[in-house]
């Protein structure tokens, strides 16, 4: 049961966002059925690039992954042998339905806005006492990490909820704003920004057709983190999406649970905003 | 687009304080980060976040030298370009970034001529070079390639070509190897902005990325009769 549905549904209209086509919500439907309706609704050929990975997406090795991250989540570690139930991801302490779509988001405890993987650290570190230096919070990357078990848990609590970061606080709203300049913002000795390919519907780099931001119908699926990419045999998150772009645009090493990441992922959390999170997803 | 979503602040500010009016001012009093970004316009706050903020590892080495302070530092083409890419030119800004990338391209000593298609070949296909953080390309192993497929289609028999940019199956065919689609083909390569202002293409030449060899080769593999992009 989701008691803020009918309240997120006031204050959208409020808002006066609209979404003319996609899926509706519904958080009962399972990944691939979300998916499935998105391509029946859209014919997009980066929703439909892998009918394998469709087909495998009922088996999606990213449950095992969320089935020890929420092992992990209620177990009582860390210095001060707490579990995580009093992190509070935005909705209150402990609940974590349709939390992580509405992330990243501003926090007053911390007058910062947080992404998930932020938030998790700054939990880890003041409920249960880890260092940062210590690998359960250090360790970022990899289905066997800590982190991407937590991840892939409190996300796929999300599945079928319709991405919806608020854009209330005069930070939330600053921050995804400069995402918009970070993504449009061409440097290095490529000239690449994000938006160099992520700006067209149906394009292709190679044979792997790329989403556009501009359509939330197809970005959904994009920002549908963490997922596991069958080319790597890991479950990745968003703060590996942004890295191994950053990367593949020539330009430096993006820094987790920086603003500049927050921005991107406020700004392109905003671009898929009223579309159903397919959570956990499977990449190829 | 933008000018839509920042309608819909306006909304949404109009909104809150509406439905929200008791719950929305207790955050208004901004402190510390969230004051300092409030200040900035949403270019200005970008740059602070870079560069201020720790948003990327500035202090890295990379390969052309220097760090990735530099590297991350746009000059102004990539300025100009980054605001919305070709559809937000104006007159102006097209001819100052023309004029740019014309200043910027260096013709050959001894003039432009064709290299190895084969070599070309090579160049065509690696997209090698450059990368630097988790994995770094190191240029002193294997030399930078220029990635055309990418982006491209090329020779006919290649199925995996990327669509960004224009096909180039049967170039030289098509063209004709001719001192005109020599001229040109050099030019687009070291600085594609001068035909094409604010294209996604990158500016081999005049960023080096490409060696002068490397962009003769390059050339041949798509004007030589020889080559599998003419077949």
């Amino acid at each position: 049961m989701d008691i803020y549905r009918p309240l997120r549904f006031v204050v959208g209209v409020a808002m006066g966002l609209s979404v003319a086509v996609g899926a509706a919500a519904d958080p009962s439907m399972r990944p691939e059925e979300i998916l499935q309706k998105l391509i029946e609704e859209t014919g997009s050929p980066y929703l439909t690039q892998s009918e394998q990975n469709l087909m495998m997406m009922a088996d999606n090795p990213a449950y095992w992954t969320a089935e020890d991250g929420e092992a992990l989540f209620y177990e009582k570690r860390g210095p001060k042998n707490a579990s995580l139930e009093s992190c509070d991801f935005g909705k209150g302490p402990g609940v974590l339905d349709g939390a992580y779509v509405e992330m990243p988001r501003y926090f007053a405890d911390t007058n910062r806005v947080m992404d998930l993987e932020s938030r998790l650290v700054y939990c880890m570190t003041t409920i249960q006492g880890f260092d940062a230096k210590d690998d359960a919070v250090k360790k970022r990357h990899g289905s066997s990490s800590d982190m991407m078990k937590l991840q892939t848990f409190i996300a796929s609590k999300s599945n079928g909820y319709e991405w919806n970061n608020p854009l209330e606080h005069p930070m939330e709203i600053a921050l995804r704003d400069a995402g918009e300049v970070l993504f449009n913002r061409r440097a290095g000795p490529m000239d690449f920004s994000c938006s160099t390919c992520h700006s067209q519907t149906g394009k292709r780099i190679r044979a792997s057709v790329l989403p556009n931001v501009n359509e939330p119908t197809e970005w959904t699926k994009a920002i549908s983190w963490p997922a596991f990419r069958v080319g790597h045999d890991n479950v990745r998150s968003s703060q590996h999406r942004v890295r191994g772009c950053y990367w593949q645009m020539r330009q430096g090493l993006s820094q987790p649970g920086s603003d500049a990441a927050i921005a991107i992922m406020s700004f392109w959390t905003d671009a898929a905003r009223g579309q159903p999170a397919i959570l956990p997803d499977m990449k190829r | 687009m933008k000018k839509l979503t920042k309608k819909a602040y306006l909304a949404a500010a109009f909104a809150s304080s509406v439905v929200l009016a008791a719950a929305a001012d207790n955050h208004m009093e901004l402190t510390g980060k969230a004051a300092e970004y409030a200040k900035m316009s949403p270019e200005e706050l970008a740059e602070h976040l870079i560069f201020d903020e720790n948003g990327v590892k500035l202090d890295e080495p990379v390969q052309e030298g220097g760090t990735v302070l530099q590297r991350q530092q746009q000059d102004e083409l990539q300025q100009i370009c980054s605001g919305g890419g070709r559809a937000a030119l104006t007159g102006e800004t097209t001819q100052r970034v023309i004029a740019l990338s014309r200043e910027s391209t260096v013709k050959p000593e001894g003039g432009i001529k064709l290299g190895d298609w084969k070599a070309g070949e090579e160049v065509a296909r690696s997209g090698y070079g450059f990368r630097v953080g988790h994995r770094v390309d190191d240029h002193s192993k294997r030399d930078p390639g220029g990635n055309c497929y990418a982006c491209h289609q090329m020779a006919p028999d290649e199925p995996t070509y990327g669509t960004l940019g224009p096909s180039l199956k049967n170039f030289g065919k098509v063209r004709g190897n001719t001192e005109a689609t020599r001229n040109y083909l050099y030019d687009v390569i070291y600085s594609p902005h001068s035909y094409f202002p604010c294209t996604h293409m990158p500016r081999f030449g005049a960023n080096g990325v490409l060696t002068e060899k490397q962009i003769a080769d390059v050339m041949a593999y798509l004007l030589d009769p020889e080559s599998p992009v003419n077949q």
